[in-house]
């Protein structure tokens, strides 16, 4: 059971401050409700130090990571948690599933499970928090390959040294998707220092023009 | 002395973790442990030293990693280093009498269609890797760890074909009993059994206590001899490192207790290391042997059930079949797999246990639609298939690719039926359907077919094939031209029943060709079917009559424990209203508010006074026009904006019936797909539903379709406008190559992409002639390519 934040599924679907009507708010918890049965929601993480070899580059477990929004948000970073989660195969089974037959019901999936994995990331993401807190280490927001210039090739990396395919079932495709879809890798940096603003995944982006910004 | 000889009739022991012991010794995270073969052979040598010394009779070679997708360039050095460092260790060792076993994993990828692995490139994968430590000279292959059921299968097919060792597999559930892809304990034996393997059972994942459910599940359900490996109890990090929470005494006495539960082969995985195994022996080996016993259990599955025959009857969907349906006819040549998907759902929701899959058509080509059939199918629909094809070819397909145990339809007495379908039954596993017919036709006596039916099991038995793994069709034939022929049948059945303890199967409403109102027929026919042993019936669960037949049946019969099934279905019938309760909605209301049935009824009831197309032009239309106005204005969102689609399609759809005969008008055809590498299709199934609405004919590809498909698509079926959706930056690449490769083969199609990455500048670059930002402006771009 994932609680996760209505408006953020909603806001994937198009409305932007807007209520849906009855039709559509009874697929929605309809929806949410079928995968809520479906999903096996499972992480795995693990901390690695991480080293500064160059201005723009990064070093974890020997993978040379070149992003200067990575390196920036990583900036006075001592060690790193590298994450991994999934919603699991039943979640895209049941989008396939909708798919054949009623797309209406398939976005309104994919748009909760998406809010679902977002929601169970941050659950995961507050653990880490509190483990950090007890090494007296302050957590740096989640980045993810493909946020800014984070290459998204990165993925396979991260899969492997999570050994996320046996751990999690969480395994990586030829051209980098994740798969099962509803699934997240991310760098979480440990520093001895509190940040004080916490920029997450979007505003960090240059893709100003996107229709998803929130 | 041969493995083969040894397995489930006497104690015998594997070995324990390899790549946490590893660890241990210096092996970083993220490396991949098979390149110590080549690094640091002693350490692997001494590695399998300590399990021989501690008593193992099997010791798994340094392989599970190891394939041509982690080493592309020096896999048969890897693999051959792992079987001599092995060997090597044995000769240490002195341990002539025990085994090596070639270790395989899986490979790190997801199967296609929910991944991007090719079924029959897992099976090269793992061939590859069983040909070079066969002839390397290992004893046996051990596919392990495997959670998912159809990567099992390609690696256990792909043993046997390789090689002529014994195959063992174990499997890694969790503690619900799951694999990560839905699996059972019931669904995967089945499955593994079917395929052949020589041992199945568990490993990893969990630690020997989690372990028993599923253990005590397994031995059960299993014939054949139980493999249990587990880990030192469950993991846990300490201080950056991962410890598992139980000790070897620990460890030795829960596996004493498992020993006790009627298993066969008992070893280790993560966390466990010599001296777990050395007291896990010391505490086994003494418990008394109990060998494997065979269940003769009749089961099919899927990848996440498995059903039973023999107990409660089941229900078998028959919908999936062209024969006397134009609509599904249609759907074949136009490969409209939707349809098919759809008429599979349908069933699965009214009922049905297993799905009939018929896809013959003289004008297809039926073995590639089986294959595709049978993949998509399996992809969204929990329920076993059975195969139902007179072709060989289309069998096989269907059988190799098929996620789990299917029911084959079916093999006949006649000796060529029998010498094509019994290897392939043997060799991929399954439940055949024997018609008690043969060469000289279908006997008029029942006296006749059980002759036929014992002839049926005695063949099968030549082939290795037990007689759990048929279940004889008694032949329902038309009382309309012989008043005999249901007592015929029904004789036979409970003759097949009584004489021979086997389990049968009709087609039932095959009882009533050529009469009026055949569902009364059938419906009653069904009843008496049922009480005279029927185990499987072929019917159409959508029918209601067939299914108070048969919940009747289950709540007369003492087999509907409180009539639960039958209050759980008819309990509330009273309180639903038929659709057609209220006023009748407007049409283009009921499309604007996107209510299916409603705009069905509506369609139904304005055809009386408006003629087809007048309703399509100044109704449909109109309200679907409104409603696209509305998304694009910001007022309508995207569900909605569905939701209307689908309701105008139910509209539709009324049409299309009331103008059975005429021609249908086609705006226009269009090929949809998700390029290469790209396994995110859902952007292009929204525009799929629009295209579709607006009149458009969409010959849809699917996801992840290589560049060639797309241009071969478009010469063959000279298409004029082609759409390509991709999702990530990653596979805008293979957009630009599709598009590039257009323009070389059909020089005048018209291209629109769309995809979250794109942008207008994006399109440009590829060279596209359209960017679509969302659905309605890919229906604007076909109207304007159309209308031009």
């Amino acid at each position: 059971m994932i609680t996760f934040d209505r408006s953020e599924a909603l806001r994937y679907l198009g409305y932007r401050g807007t209520e849906p009507d009855a039709a559509v708010e009874e697929s929605l918890v309809r929806c949410a409700e079928g995968l809520q049965d479906v999903i096996q929601p499972q992480s795995v993480f693990r901390r690695f130090p991480l080293r500064h070899p160059a201005e723009n580059m990064l070093d974890v477990a020997g993978v040379a990571i070149h992003s200067n929004h990575l390196a920036r948000n990583l900036k006075d970073c001592t060690d790193v948690y590298l994450m991994a989660a999934t919603l699991g195969i039943g979640a895209d089974r049941l989008i396939a599933r909708a798919s054949a037959v009623r797309m209406s019901d398939a976005v309104i999936y994919q748009a909760v499970a998406a809010a679902m994995i977002e929601a169970y990331c941050e659950e995961v993401n507050d653990m880490l928090r509190r483990k950090a807190g007890n090494y007296g280490l302050y957590c740096r927001p989640r980045f993810s390959p493909g946020y800014g210039d984070f290459d998204i090739g990165h993925q396979r990396d991260l899969s492997r040294l999570l050994d996320t395919p046996r751990k999690i079932g969480l395994t990586v495709t030829e051209s980098c998707l994740l798969a099962p879809i509803k699934s997240v890798t991310a760098v979480i940096g440990l520093s001895a220092t509190p940040q004080p603003c916490h920029r997450k995944g979007c505003e960090e982006c240059g893709k100003t023009d996107c229709a998803f910004r929130r | 002395m041969e493995l083969k000889e040894r397995l489930g009739k006497e104690w015998l022991f594997f070995d324990g973790g390899t790549g946490t012991i590893l660890q241990e010794r210096g092996l970083a995270a993220g490396e991949l442990p098979e390149t110590w073969n080549l690094t640091h052979p002693e350490e692997i040598i001494s590695l399998h030293c300590g399990y021989f010394e501690a008593g193992s009779d099997i010791v798994n070679t340094n392989t599970f990693g190891a394939n041509a997708l982690k080493y592309p360039h020096n896999l048969r050095r890897i693999v051959q280093a792992a079987v001599a460092h092995a060997k090597e260790a044995r000769r240490r060792t002195g341990r002539e009498d025990a085994y090596i076993a070639l270790d395989i994993g899986p490979t790190g990828r997801l199967l296609q269609p929910m991944g991007d692995l090719p079924f029959e490139r897992a099976v090269e994968l793992f061939g590859e890797v069983v040909r070079i430590g066969a002839a390397a000279g290992a004893d046996l292959v051990l596919i392990e760890t495997m959670s998912d059921s159809y990567e099992a299968k390609a690696a256990v097919l792909a043993a046997k074909e390789n090689c002529r060792l014994p195959v063992l597999a174990t499997m890694i559930f969790d503690e619900k009993g799951k694999l990560l892809t839905g699996g059972t304990v019931d669904s995967t034996a089945a499955m593994l059994e079917g395929l052949g393997v020589d041992a199945l059972g568990v490993n990893c994942g969990l630690g020997p206590k989690q372990m028993q459910p599923i253990i005590k599940r397994l031995t059960e359900v299993s014939s054949l001899p139980i493999i249990v490996n587990p880990n030192a109890g469950l993991p846990r990090s300490e201080n950056g490192r991962t410890v598992f929470d139980i000790n070897a005494d620990e460890f030795a006495r829960l596996m004493g207790e498992i020993a006790e539960m009627g298993v066969h082969l008992l070893g280790g995985c993560c966390g466990t290391t010599p001296e777990h195994i050395r007291k896990m022996i010391a505490a086994c080996r003494t418990k008394s042997f109990a060998p494997a016993v065979r269940k003769h259990r009749t089961v099919v599955s899927s990848f996440s059930q498995a059903v039973e025959i023999g107990g409660k009857p089941v229900i078998i969907g028959e919908r999936i079949n062209p024969t006397g349906k134009s609509k599904f006819k249609a759907a074949l040549r136009e490969n409209n797999i939707e349809y098919i998907l759809s008429e599979g759902m349908a069933q699965e929701d009214s009922g049905a246990h297993i799905l009939d899959v018929n896809v013959g058509l003289p004008e297809i080509d039926e073995p590639a639609m089986m294959a595709q059939v049978v993949t998509r199918l399996q992809s969204v629909i929990a329920l076993p298939l059975q195969i139902d094809t007179s072709s060989v070819e289309a069998m096989e397909r269907g059988m190799r690719l098929y996620n789990g145990k299917p029911m084959i339809n079916s093999v006949s007495g006649k000796r060529e039926s029998m010498e094509a379908v019994f290897p392939l039954v043997k060799k991929y596993g399954g439940v055949v359907v024997g018609l008690a017919l043969d060469e000289n036709g279908i006997p008029y006596t029942a006296e006749g077919r059980v002759q036929i039916a014992k002839k049926i099991y005695e063949t099968a038995a030549f082939y290795g094939i037990a007689k759990e793994d048929i279940v004889i069709d008694g032949l329902a034939m038309t009382i309309s031209s012989d008043s005999g022929s249901a007592l015929v049948t029904l004789e036979t059945l409970r003759r097949i029943r009584d004489e021979l303890g086997g389990h049968t199967i009709l087609g039932v409403s095959n009882i009533s060709f050529g009469l009026p109102q055949r569902e009364i027929i059938n419906a009653n026919f069904f009843t008496m079917a049922l009480q005279n042993g029927l185990s499987c019936a072929i019917i159409n669960p959508n029918a209601e009559s067939m299914m108070c037949s048969y919940r009747s049946f289950l709540a007369l019969s003492g087999q509907d424990e409180q009539c639960a099934g039958f209050i759980a279905a008819y309990g509330n019938q009273q309180a639903a209203l038929p659709a057609s309760a209220g006023a009748v909605m407007a049409l283009d209301e009921s499309v604007e508010r996107g209510l299916r049935e409603r705009a069905a009824e509506a369609a139904r009831d304005l055809l009386r006074t408006v003629p087809p197309l007048e309703l399509v032009n100044n109704e449909l239309i109109p309200a679907l026009d409104r409603v696209g106005k509305g998304f694009e204005k910001g007022t309508v969102f995207l569900p909605q904006l569905l939701m209307s689609a689908e309701a105008a399609k139910a509209a539709f759809e009324v049409v299309k019936d009331a103008m059975r005969g005429a021609p249908q008008e086609v705006k226009g055809r269009i090929i949809l797909a998700t390029v290469k590498g790209d396994i995110h299709d859902i952007g292009k199934n929204i525009v799929k539903v629009l295209l579709e609405n607006y009149g458009y004919q969409v010959i849809d590809l699917g996801k992840d379709v290589p560049p060639e498909t797309i241009a071969d698509t478009a010469v063959r079926e000279n298409v004029p406008l082609v759409g390509l959706s991709a999702l990530m930056t990653t596979t805008v690449v293979s957009m630009e190559q599709t598009i590039q490769l257009l323009r070389e083969r059909k020089p005048d199609a018209r291209i629109v992409v769309g995809g979250a990455v794109l942008t207008q500048e994006y399109a440009d670059s590829i060279g596209a002639d359209c960017y679509a930002r969302d659905a309605m402006a890919t229906v604007h771009y076909a109207d304007h390519i159309f209308e031009s």
